[in-house]
């Protein structure tokens, strides 16, 4: 086996027009974009104020002063609440709530729609059955379908977390089917298909990998949705309780009292702003760098 | 580069081959292209794409511009028409068409060149097409930006559609682009581009998309356009057949650069550039069967990454050292035609020595036919169709519809057919892809039509499929190395011995070690293809079902992997299932031949009786319609058929091919029986089976 064509073509360089696509370094790809790099930069901030809270406000966030209703000041830079306490530091404290919610309801929204949607590549009709019961959660105005969660759950931060998860799933989970049903079509798999690899490791194999990427992307964009829901449940005064504080709850008590403390809602409103900003815009470059191929 | 633009355009017009009326009228070039650069700026790097082409295009003449994927020529069509894609640029040299400089023309003006001086059709009418717009809309808007009223429009459309021969134009003209089939796409998109009278058609591959029936209607319009409206044709194409079917003359393109041009009787007579001759010698004929293809060993040059000296000095079998170091001129080396090749020039000998020997392969199908067949196809129906009606009952879509086959190892089974015919459904529902719907399917002694999961092992071992697109059937996130070791893991292989079983496979196929560990993308159309049939002997099969596997491929390309499949199969005894639509290629490999149409074979036998004397006139029609790369041929007669294949769904009464057959029923009306009685397959006098109720007629009636 060695005529000269055929050893000719090996010598001939293979074409390396692209980077190598090994997964991780085109998520990395999404970071060196200017977008990508300003939201990380933003984010890994509020991430390291929202670990080092309990550090650089040594005092936990219910320290009481006689000084209500303060504007901003050089000791209270976004001013005081009803009982005295620094809204800087409960704006803190109630980012790392919110923070910790959306890394708890996201990735398990994530995986367990993910897995509902997947479903139906393996049991057609269990997967037709979750297509229908996606639908119903569809179905309802996702805010009201929270409060209901809410409502029936009690008020409080697990709640808080079950309906954020319970909203998720049918994203994830359509997602997940039409990227699986997209690939089961594609000619790799059909060609493991003709090689007699099992239903299982095709799954595993090829389609998960290639359907993943769009999921990551809709899980950037998804926390956006969560911190969103939580700062309007809070609003309501249906999200976290006191005294553990959150940006919805700070909001809420923030409007109540804007007649006495005009700042008080500004200095909440304006983290929630920065943490949604810079999910969002990291979702957008992460979108824009993965779904190229 | 010498730009020598007195010299190209001969004003004798070529002897053969030019219809009457045909002839230019004036001997001044309506287009003339000098010195063009092209060039793609991007991240890494500037790619140029064009370098430095020239050539000159008269008044209706027709002239091909043939190179592979890279070598410029869609991007010199689109730098004439001003359109080319982001963010390509045009670095210098001069564009003149009917007198004036295009790329100086303000964009203002080069709109209303555009459509009226100058027009193009594209590759795909699908998506040349508005689906939105009606095709009269659409051709009435081609003519009212340029200023027709609305009225007039109307008459014109009807008038153009009835020019590139659409029936029932009255009716059709408030039609949409989805209610026309491919080749009725391609006419209406010509109607557009007609639509002002230009001088000059740019057609990119009209062709490539269409079958070959269909291809030889789209040709033969575009012929008789050109004696009609005086049009002049630039024509790019990959294919030689077409250049040697319609074209005049002939501008060769490799590596950005034009390799040589003249009159194309001239340039397929002797060829003054190693890549032309290569280029011709790779190519399968239909005609002939036997020696092995000369392959032009490598891959096209990457834009981005060309050599520095001639481009194709790397794959050249005469290349010296100073084709390496500095790019040979283009140089007239005989009348009217021009090389830019050093060794040409010098008077040298442009081909290398031949590497392979001839060698006769006797027909398998004689000698063998006491061995028993690996695969056994009985009366196989496959029903593609899931509607339901009202009660819940599938209404049946036969795709294969009672086909019967058999193919022996060592021995190779050819599968010609246009596309819709059923040939890709046939093979994946041997390999169980799809499910049969009635017949049997046996895999070496047993059969398993009912694919469960034992047969379905059975299957995967004795049989392994090679995909027509090698890039879409690998993986694009695991290696090649890990590709290959799930086909290993398959047959049992594991561990050390699954690494030496990978880099031997690697071998068989003619790449290397070092290529396990790299992606799909980080290679070649052929080099993928080498990958996907190393894939498919992973687990030592018995046959391979070869679905397409070089129509995907550059012409170069095709003529390795042909001969790895000749090798392999003489080396390890395996028997090939070869699907094609090209029917030169199925001839170059295979014993034996089957046509299929409509979801039946309506002609099998012995190649070299089916090619040599067709019975069924499916087949003499095919064959007619397939251009052959070589310019004796213009003189032939060429059956072209009307209309198209009719859908699988809706079949027609009796034989399925009356609709369209040119001594059935719609040419003969007293052939009642072709409408009313399925004909079968059964033997003719001259050695192969035809369903036809009147096998051997055609053939007779224009053997060559």
């Amino acid at each position: 086996m060695s005529t000269s064509d055929i050893d000719a073509a090996v010598a001939a360089p293979a074409r390396r027009r692209f980077a190598v696509p090994a997964s991780l370094a085109r998520y990395g790809a999404a970071f060196r974009t200017p977008r990508g790099m300003v939201a990380t930069a933003v984010l890994l901030v509020l991430v390291a104020l929202a670990l080092l809270a309990p550090v650089i406000f040594a005092g936990g966030y219910d320290v009481q002063s006689s000084d209500s209703f303060a504007g901003p000041s050089g000791a209270h830079l976004f001013g005081t609440d009803e009982l005295g306490r620094d809204l800087l530091v409960r704006s803190v404290y109630g980012l790392r709530t919110d923070l910790l919610l959306v890394l708890l309801a996201v990735p398990v929204s994530g995986i367990i729609g993910s897995l509902l949607g997947l479903s139906g590549a393996v049991w057609p009709r269990f997967g037709t059955l979750m297509q229908r019961f996606f639908d119903i959660i569809i179905g309802f105005p996702s805010f009201i379908l929270a409060l209901c969660v809410v409502v029936v759950l009690g008020a409080n931060f697990t709640s808080t977390v079950v309906a954020i998860t319970i909203l998720g799933l049918p994203g994830f989970g359509r997602l997940a089917r039409s990227g699986a049903l997209e690939q089961q079509g594609r000619e790799y798999v059909i060609a493991a298909r003709t090689l007699g690899v099992s239903r299982r490791r095709i799954l595993t194999r090829h389609i998960v990998p290639n359907t993943a990427d769009p999921l990551i992307v809709h899980a950037a964009i998804f926390a956006v949705n969560a911190v969103f829901i939580e700062s309007g449940l809070g609003l309501l005064g249906l999200g976290v309780q006191p005294p553990q504080p959150s940006l919805g709850s700070l909001l809420n008590n923030g409007m109540r009292h804007v007649r006495e403390m005009g700042f008080y809602p500004i200095g909440p409103m304006l983290v929630l702003l920065l943490l949604a900003l810079s999910l969002s815009m990291l979702s957008d470059s992460l979108n824009e760098r993965v779904n190229r191929r | 580069m010498t730009a020598a633009p007195d010299t190209t355009v001969p004003t004798t017009p070529s002897t053969s081959g030019t219809p009457a009326g045909g002839e230019p009228t004036s001997t001044s070039s309506l287009l003339e292209v000098e010195d063009l650069q092209v060039s793609f700026p991007t991240p890494r790097g500037v790619v140029k794409a064009v370098n430095g082409v020239s050539f000159r295009l008269g008044e209706g003449r027709i002239l091909g511009i043939v190179g592979e994927s890279g070598s410029g020529k869609s991007v010199t069509a689109r730098a004439v028409m001003r359109m080319l894609r982001e963010p390509g640029r045009v670095d210098g040299g001069r564009v003149t068409l009917g007198g004036r400089d295009v790329l100086a023309l303000p964009e203002k003006e080069m709109r209303g060149i555009r459509g009226e001086e100058v027009a193009m059709v594209f590759q795909d009418p699908q998506a040349a097409l508005n689906p939105v717009m009606t095709v009269g809309d659409q051709i009435s808007e081609a003519l009212r930006v340029h200023g027709t009223p609305k009225q007039q429009a109307r008459q014109r459309a009807v008038e153009l559609l009835r020019q590139v021969g659409i029936p029932d134009v009255e009716r059709t003209v408030d039609q949409y682009p989805h209610e026309f089939s491919g080749g009725m796409r391609q006419r209406v998109v010509i109607a557009i581009a007609l639509a002002n009278k230009p001088k000059l058609l740019i057609a990119d591959e009209p062709t490539t998309a269409l079958d070959v029936t269909i291809q030889a209607q789209i040709l033969e319009l575009l012929v008789d356009l050109r004696d009609e409206l005086g049009v002049a044709i630039v024509m790019i194409t990959h294919d030689m057949g077409v250049v040697a079917e319609l074209c005049d003359d002939l501008v060769v393109m490799y590596g950005g650069r034009v390799v040589e041009t003249g009159p194309v009787q001239q340039v397929f007579t002797e060829q003054r550039h190693p890549y032309t001759k290569a280029l011709l010698r790779a190519v399968p004929r239909a005609d002939e069967h036997g020696d092995r293809l000369t392959a032009i060993p490598g891959a096209p040059p990457n834009p981005a990454d060309l050599p520095p000296g001639c481009s194709f000095a790397p794959r050249c079998p005469v290349a010296q050292d100073r084709c390496r170091e500095s790019v040979p001129p283009l140089e007239e080396l005989a009348p009217g035609q021009r090389a830019a090749c050093f060794v040409s020039a010098d008077g040298g000998e442009l081909s290398g020595e031949r590497t392979t020997t001839s060698r006769t392969r006797s027909a398998r199908a004689d000698t063998d036919t006491d061995t028993a067949p690996v695969l056994v196809v009985e009366d196989l129906r496959t029903n593609v169709s899931r509607k339901r009606s009202l009660l819940g009952k599938i209404t049946p879509v036969y795709a294969v519809d009672g086909v019967s086959l058999e193919v022996r190892s060592g021995e190779t089974l050819g599968l010609v057919g246009e596309s819709g015919c059923g040939k890709s459904t046939l093979s994946r529902t041997i390999v169980g892809i799809n499910e049969a719907a009635a017949g049997t399917i046996t895999v070496d002694g047993s059969d398993v039509t009912a694919m469960g999961a034992e047969d379905r092992r059975h299957v995967a071992e004795t049989i392994q499929y090679v995909f027509q697109d090698p890039f879409a059937s690998l993986n694009p996130r695991r290696t090649i190395g890990q590709s290959i070791g799930e086909a290993l893991e398959m047959a049992r292989v594991s561990g050390a011995e699954a690494r030496s079983r990978a880099s031997e496979l690697m071998d068989t196929v003619g790449l290397n070690d070092g290529h396990l560990g790299r992606y799909p993308h980080e290679f070649s159309g052929g080099q993928r293809q080498r990958v996907g049939i190393a894939r498919a002997l992973a687990k030592e099969p018995k046959l391979l079902i070869c679905d397409e596997p070089v129509s995907a491929l550059d012409v170069s390309i095709q003529a390795q992997i042909i001969n790895l499949l000749e090798e392999l199969r003489e080396e390890l005894d395996l028997g090939y299932l070869f699907i094609a639509h090209d029917l030169s290629v199925v001839r170059h490999l295979s014993d034996r031949v089957a046509v299929m149409y409509l979801g039946r074979i309506v002609e099998t036998g012995p190649a070299a009786e089916v090619y040599g004397n067709p019975q069924h006139p499916y087949t003499v029609s095919l064959l007619s319609s397939t251009p052959e790369p070589t310019v004796d041929e213009r003189t032939r007669e060429r059956i072209v058929l009307t209309g198209d294949m009719p859908s699988p769904a809706n079949p027609p009464s009796g034989c399925p091919f009356r609709t369209r057959c040119p001594i059935g029923p719609l040419f003969q009306k007293d052939r009642e029986v072709c409408e009313t009685e399925r004909p079968a397959l059964t033997l003719t006098p001259a050695g192969q089976s035809a369903a036809c109720h009147f096998p051997g007629e055609l053939a007779e009636g224009v053997s060559a």
